[in-house]
């Protein structure tokens, strides 16, 4: 294993993983209308990671399981009649990390690890953390094909799929799980703010490039794994943080297609507007 | 604890000073943000000011901020418009977040010790508060809750009944251009002083508790002012009493929040109080007349 | 009156009460539907329609009463009932085929992990035939309009071929020729045997489609023969006073 003694090469791998990861899954969180219930997820993590680095924990676990209470009371609070999912999803992304917040300031380095957690640290990731995030890159790929008919039906039309008889309230918990365990997966990479951006960018500009579902999640992937190598590449060049490269770079992809079929789109209109 | 003590210094009466202005600024303005479901946005808009805040601060030092933050927003909400016609509304925020702060990051990661000037936009420096600064959150205050006053009806007329409101005549686009200003107004003011990460809290927290608390607008915007005035002065007093008393630094802007989602709790359980006893009155009500 | 062959009814109502918590929602719908039968229900928004329909799925529990779907409980009979909604609560923008939509409704057959055989693609095939929009199979499910969007939703319930087919409030909106298609569909589903529920607000359609109505407005007001039912007085007292009457027996129900 001597390709992976070097932290460059490490970050490469982490990289391609994670890219393939969020891709996938992003294009569920997309399609399920995720995105800032994904944003307070990761900031809910936070005080988990926190936790369990003062207990010494392993800090995955402690991420992980502080995602799933906050995911279970957000969910649960929301079937509340008469309560506002948004407003909820916005209490929990707060207080989550105003929590971790305040554990830190508790402690002192207070700049350097905060700066970590934010903006993510790549180039620091170990080889256990490396097989880690393959692990639950296998795990979470495992779960999506297995449930993707029911996935799929319930995030058409959950009424209806109740109605042919799937358990909607087990294939939510699934795809929210999912979600969880890759934003732990991520977060060490990207940081609590910027995991977002793999978690929806390659799959909006996958859906942008596409109609047909099933042809979203290799593009998805493809388009994470990319930007994910591009970023490590260029912040060995440029001297910046890895973790916004990879970010950056994926917010200019999207904008690249964006442009790119709005601009086909009026070449279109005006071909078809313009007289015989 | 003494509510009254920490304030004797300068600096923490600025710092309470600052913090219930952007109380009762945020309890207004989050009345907004919550009839209109914008919390995503304004989350998004703390995030995307960064490279503004960078550029600005690079260009023109520490008074450029304000007018780098402002011209961020602007584009934001510009961006946004053109983006959400093709693409959904709460991914393109996302991607707008992420990629804009991204850029913040990669410009001021390029300077080494990078680290502290992150921080201190990402979680504020309430108790280091100028003067000129509190000045500066007393004006925008003043500005944006006079806005918002001012058009009341066709803000509630537009919330309730969108479509309704363009056949009256309210020019609906303008309205919204208008909100996401005052939004971006009010992000601007609080970054300095809680940070980035926490601006969402004094936005949201505030008015979603007044909200459970009454159904009336007359009551739910003081009382969100009230909640979150409140917030701040009791996030600076328990920061102070452990740092005095047990020796525990506790970052201010997070321990203001803290107690703003602890206040939102009481409420919640008041609300489930004041149901039950609703229901049960009813309850009775219809027994006696069967 | 036909004869009909003494059969299991496909549906019955006995005495049927829903509550969401502590708030009543429906009280004492009783009724029966027979094989090849349809039955509207009718009654202003908020009525307990779609509440009524999500208890014959048993996805709603019954606080009092009995609900027997095809001769057992409604749990039991989810293979042979099948639901279509209102078109509109799905996203246009969702990135699935007109195709990808029908063969949702073979999902009882296919599993998890079984791939679509050829039975399922016929199925499918059929079933578009039958509400008229095999043309477009292969278009997104987004580009096509709001009527023929209903008409998929009821060939994907035809595909998982019902005894029981419940559909709410199909005709809202709908465009002339949809509603011919979907009419006709229904006819077709009659004749072989599959018992039809279904919600609407316009009583032509009533009048034209179902051989029974049931009046409902939290209590029912009335479940029986159309031509017996649908009358003024009934409808009157279901909507509570806000029916206009029109030429002595035609009644025009306001929006409600």
């Amino acid at each position: 294993m001597t390709w992976f003694d070097s932290s460059v090469h490490r970050a490469l791998a982490e990289a391609v993983l994670v890219g393939a990861l969020g891709g996938v899954v992003g294009v569920h969180v997309l399609i399920r209308r995720l995105p800032f219930f994904t944003m307070a997820l990761t900031h809910a993590t936070f005080p988990g990671i926190v936790i369990a680095a003062l207990l010494g924990a392993d800090l995955y676990l402690g991420g992980g399981v502080f995602g799933l209470l906050i995911t279970l009371a957000v969910v649960l609070f929301s079937r509340v009649r008469g309560q506002d999912f948004t407003a909820a999803t916005g209490i929990a992304l707060a207080g989550g990390f105003a929590l971790g917040v305040v554990l830190v300031s508790a402690q002192d380095g207070f700049a350097k690890d905060l700066t970590a957690y934010t903006v993510g640290d790549i180039l620091a990731v170990s080889a256990r953390d490396l097989a880690i995030t393959a692990g639950i890159a296998a795990a979470v790929t495992l779960l999506l094909v297995v449930f993707r008919r029911e996935l799929l039906i319930t995030a058409f039309d959950p009424v209806g799929a109740a109605a042919l008889g799937l358990r909607t309230a087990l294939i939510d918990f699934i795809l929210l799980a999912a979600v969880v365990v890759t934003v732990v997966a991520t977060v060490p990479a990207l940081g609590v703010i910027l995991t977002v951006a793999l978690l929806v960018g390659p799959a909006a500009t996958a859906r942008l490039l596409t109609d047909r579902y099933a042809l979203l999640f290799p593009i998805s992937a493809a388009i994470g794994v990319s930007c994910g190598v591009a970023g490590v590449w260029l912040s060995t060049v440029w001297n910046v943080a890895a973790g916004a490269s990879i970010a950056l770079l994926v917010g200019v992809v999207f904008g690249l297609v964006f442009l790119g079929s709005h601009g086909a789109a009026l070449v279109r209109r005006r071909a078809a507007a313009r007289p015989l | 604890m003494s509510l009254i003590e920490p304030f004797q210094t300068p600096f923490m009466a600025r710092a309470l000073a600052e913090l219930i202005i952007l109380g009762v600024l945020g309890g207004t303005v989050g009345v907004v943000v919550l009839l209109r479901r914008l919390a995503f946005l304004s989350d998004a808009l703390s995030h995307t000011i960064f490279p503004g805040v960078v550029a600005g601060y690079l260009l023109a030092g520490e008074d450029g901020v304000f007018w780098g933050a402002l011209a961020a927003g602007i584009a934001t909400a510009a961006l946004l418009t053109l983006l959400t016609r093709r693409v959904a509304q709460d991914a393109a925020l996302a991607l707008l977040l992420t990629t804009l702060f991204a850029a913040g990051v990669v410009l001021v990661s390029r300077r080494s010790g990078y680290a502290s000037d992150l921080t201190a936009f990402l979680f504020g420096r309430v108790l280091t508060v100028t003067p000129e600064q509190l000045w500066q959150t007393a004006a925008v205050a003043a500005v944006v809750i006079a806005l918002l006053a001012a058009l009341r009806r066709p803000l509630l007329l537009r919330a309730f009944d969108p479509v309704g409101a363009e056949a009256a005549g309210v020019r609906v686009g303008l309205l919204d251009l208008v909100v996401n200003v005052a939004v971006a107004l009010t992000v601007v003011a609080a970054v300095r002083a809680v940070g980035m990460v926490l601006v969402i809290a004094l936005l949201i927290v505030p008015a979603a508790a007044a909200r459970v608390l009454s159904d009336r607008l007359t009551v739910i915007v003081p009382l969100a002012c009230l909640i979150g005035a409140a917030g701040g002065w009791l996030g600076l007093v328990v920061s102070w009493e452990a740092s005095i008393g047990y020796g525990l630094r506790l970052a201010s802007g997070g321990t203001v929040v803290l107690v703003l989602v602890a206040m939102y709790g009481l409420a919640q359980a008041a609300g489930l109080v004041r149901r039950r006893v609703r229901l049960g009155r009813a309850r009775t009500g219809l027994e006696a007349v069967q | 009156m036909t004869e009909r062959p003494p059969s299991t009814p496909a549906l019955i109502l006995d005495r049927v009460s829903v509550a969401y918590g502590d708030v009543p929602v429906l009280e004492d719908v009783t009724g029966t539907v027979n094989p090849g039968e349809s039955v509207a229900l009718i009654g202003p928004n908020g009525a307990g329609k779609s509440t009524l329909i999500k208890a014959v799925l048993g996805m709603v529990p019954v606080v009092r009463g009995r609900i027997e779907v095809l001769g057992g409980p409604p749990a039991q009979a989810r293979r042979h009932v099948a639901y279509v909604p209102q078109a509109d609560t799905l996203d246009p923008d969702f990135p699935i085929s007109v195709e990808q939509v029908v063969l949702m409704g073979r999902y009882r057959w296919m599993g998890r992990f079984r791939r679509a055989s050829r039975a399922d693609r016929e199925e499918v095939a059929a079933a578009l035939e039958a509400v008229g929009l095999a043309d477009r199979a292969r278009d997104r499910f987004g580009t096509l309009s709001g009527g023929q969007r209903q008409r998929v939703l009821l060939a994907r319930a035809i595909a998982a071929r019902p005894r029981l087919l419940l559909l709410d409030e199909p005709f809202n909106g709908v465009d002339a020729v949809s509603q011919h298609a979907l009419l006709e569909a229904l006819a077709g589903l009659k004749a072989q045997g599959t018992a039809v529920v279904v919600s609407t607000h316009d009583l032509a359609i009533a009048h034209l489609a179902c051989e029974e109505v049931c009046l409902i407005n939290r209590h029912q007001f009335g479940f029986g023969p159309t031509g017996e039912v649908l009358t003024p007085e009934r409808l009157r007292a279901t909507y509570g006073g806000r029916a206009l009457e029109l030429r002595g027996d035609r009644v025009i129900v306001g929006q409600t």
